[in-house]
């Protein structure tokens, strides 16, 4: 636990006006990871990032990129950094091989046989304008031009959000390549929870600008259960664990938890949990009738 | 930062380099024939003291033959607008479209990116600018010999000041589109802004720069050489330079008849005319002031839309 988080947040938050897009937010994204930053929209997933790569300033707490900050020490942290925003913008009327060329002239760790390869691999011509790919060309240009920084810490903005399947099984397959190589750790942001197993290690849920949960999947997904017992009975499980959703019906109450420990009571059933139901859950999306959440829980990244 | 900043400006520096080739089209033929009328028709020697009556004739034949195409010049007052605002469109456009997060989150700071693309936008500019005045004061010399540079449609095309109007141009359409992100709306803004801040300086401050010179002299004599001065103000008066009213010296002379009584007018000690002008060496004055006045507002504007962009965007 003494190695140094690819991207550290203390206290981090911004304030647009009056509203808080992200606050208190408080994270490590261990190197190495592939991490997925799930939540609605307008969660703060894109805040979050932006102020990762330097884009905006925070309006309180830290936030560190290899222990530097984005902004006061850009020259150092930037070349470390790959980053590819939402949508993705390219500027369309450059070709192919001109924005290649742009990436080549902006960036001193630039490899230009790697980007070149890529783009031939893809079999796109170096010719061709940027504004007539397809979307999931210009995401590939986009994620070409992002990894031939050699980037240490790469941040994707829901990069496959506007991308048809196929387009976003292609680009997901890309970012397993580049993390099966090593060396580089991802953070990644989507609203499709499906995508995310596959390809991520690490989970951090935000919602309504507020962290949720963060910690590895294997952790989040060994630590859930979900609970089906007799009706009434709530209060002396949440005495011992975290209750995450509870639902009922007229003889049956089911729980999700996280459980802290084993769950004892033989009144119990106990089931295991997929990733996107402990997600829906946190987001505060009840399968059955909607009941508030009790507690929000925080499992701290191993 | 250099070959970035050339190919995102590529297609309005050559939109702008072809509007000069084609002024340069219009304007070195006819430059040419100009100069050598000028020449021909021994003009030179009609530019001095007394212009004699051959003189007066052979301007009046050099003004019906080129005066068509001299009147052309009023237009060109629109240009360093055009080039100004044309130049602008690239860094609009990257804010617009979103693009400079791209450049943002390559290997350099936002600082340089902005001080490489702007600097790039103010040395086009400039640059255009200055062989839009070269072009213009090369092909205008006949005219400028026989009539000076103060009237406005030249003071405004030669010397320094189009280089001002150019940056004004520039910075007023930067600032408009770093604020308000859409492209087509800072350059209206910034074409109406150039309109009229060019009037209100044309038409009024530009008078107020310097004390204009005040001169009374009696009519026929030679007085000072308004010709080619920027006169404000030209009227009758008496010999203290009051203005003449004739109607003192009016008088009936039967119904429907009036007179003027020419003892009177003696004794008021009229024949006099007295003029307010700046005389045609305060065209450099002018034009510094003017010039230092339009790049100061500029300079201002485009540090504004720099720190703008710096601090507000992402």
């Amino acid at each position: 636990m003494t190695e140094q988080p690819a991207l550290r947040t203390d206290g981090l938050g911004k304030r647009f006006g009056s509203r808080w897009a992200l606050k208190g937010c408080t994270l490590d994204v261990p190197a190495g990871s592939v991490t997925a930053l799930v939540g609605p929209n307008g969660a703060g997933k894109t805040t979050l990032l932006q102020l990762a790569v330097g884009l905006r300033a925070p309006s309180e707490g830290r936030v560190e990129v290899f222990g530097g900050s984005p902004r006061a020490d850009a020259n150092e942290v930037l070349p470390r950094l790959g980053f590819v925003a939402q949508e993705h913008p390219l500027p369309h009327g450059f070709t192919v091989g001109e924005t290649l060329k742009l990436g080549q002239k902006l960036n001193p760790r630039w490899d230009d046989e790697a980007a070149h390869g890529r783009i031939e691999r893809l079999g796109l011509p170096l010719g061709q304008r940027v504004g007539k790919l397809s979307g999931g060309q210009q995401a590939q240009v986009a994620l070409t031009l992002a990894l031939a920084k050699r980037p240490e810490l790469l941040l994707l903005d829901e990069p496959v959000a506007s991308l048809d399947p196929l387009a976003r099984r292609e680009f997901l397959n890309t970012v397993l390549e580049v993390v099966t190589d090593g060396g580089i750790t991802v953070l990644l942001s989507s609203h499709i929870v499906a995508d995310l197993e596959r390809v991520c290690d690490h989970l951090v849920i935000l919602s309504q600008a507020r962290t949720q949960l963060v910690g590895s999947i294997d952790e989040i997904l060994a630590s859930h259960r979900l609970l089906t017992g007799p009706r009434g009975e709530a209060e002396t499980v949440a005495r011992m664990h975290t209750v995450i959703r509870e639902t009922h019906t007229d003889r049956q109450t089911t729980l999700l938890v996280r459980a802290d420990g084993h769950v004892y009571d033989a009144r119990w059933e106990m089931h295991e949990v997929d990733l996107e139901e402990i997600v829906l859950a946190y987001l505060g999306y009840g399968s059955g009738a909607g009941s508030p959440r009790t507690a929000v829980g925080e499992v701290v990244a191993g | 930062m250099t070959w970035v900043g050339w190919r995102q400006q590529r297609t309005e520096a050559v939109i702008t380099a072809l509007v000069l080739v084609l002024l340069a089209v219009l304007l070195v033929p006819t430059g040419i024939q100009m100069a050598h009328a000028y020449h021909h028709d021994g003009l030179a020697a009609c530019v001095g003291a007394d212009p004699s009556y051959d003189c007066g004739s052979a301007i009046d034949a050099f003004h019906s033959r080129f005066g068509t195409v001299a009147g052309l010049i009023n237009w060109f007052t629109l240009l360093p607008g055009l080039f100004g605002i044309l130049l602008a469109a690239p860094f609009l456009i990257d804010l617009e479209n979103g693009t400079y997060r791209l450049a943002w989150t390559q290997s350099i700071r936002r600082s340089r990116w902005l001080a490489g693309k702007l600097s790039f936008a103010v040395v086009g500019t400039l640059l255009a600018c200055g062989v839009l005045i070269v072009l213009v004061t090369w092909w205008r010399t006949p005219f400028v010999h026989l009539e000076g540079r103060m009237d406005n449609s030249t003071y405004d095309a030669e010397g320094t000041v189009a280089l001002g109007y150019g940056l004004f141009a520039l910075a007023v359409a930067l600032a408009v589109g770093a604020v308000w992100r859409r492209t087509a709306v800072a350059l209206v803004v910034s074409f109406v802004g150039y309109f009229v801040a060019r009037l209100f300086v044309d038409g009024w401050l530009r008078r107020t720069f310097l004390t204009p010179k005040s001169a009374t002299f009696l009519r026929g004599a030679r007085g000072p050489d308004l010709n080619r001065a920027w006169v404000l103000n030209q009227y009758p008066s008496d010999k203290a330079g009051h203005r003449m009213i004739f109607g003192d010296c009016v008088r009936s002379a039967g119904p429907h008849r009036a007179a003027i009584n020419p003892t009177c007018l003696a004794q008021h000690g009229a024949g006099y005319q007295h003029a307010t002008y700046f005389p045609a060496h305060d065209f450099w004055a002018l034009q510094g002031i003017e010039t230092a006045l339009y790049t100061g507002v500029a300079l201002l504007l485009i540090a504004f839309a720099a720190w703008w962009t710096h601090s507000r965007s992402a």
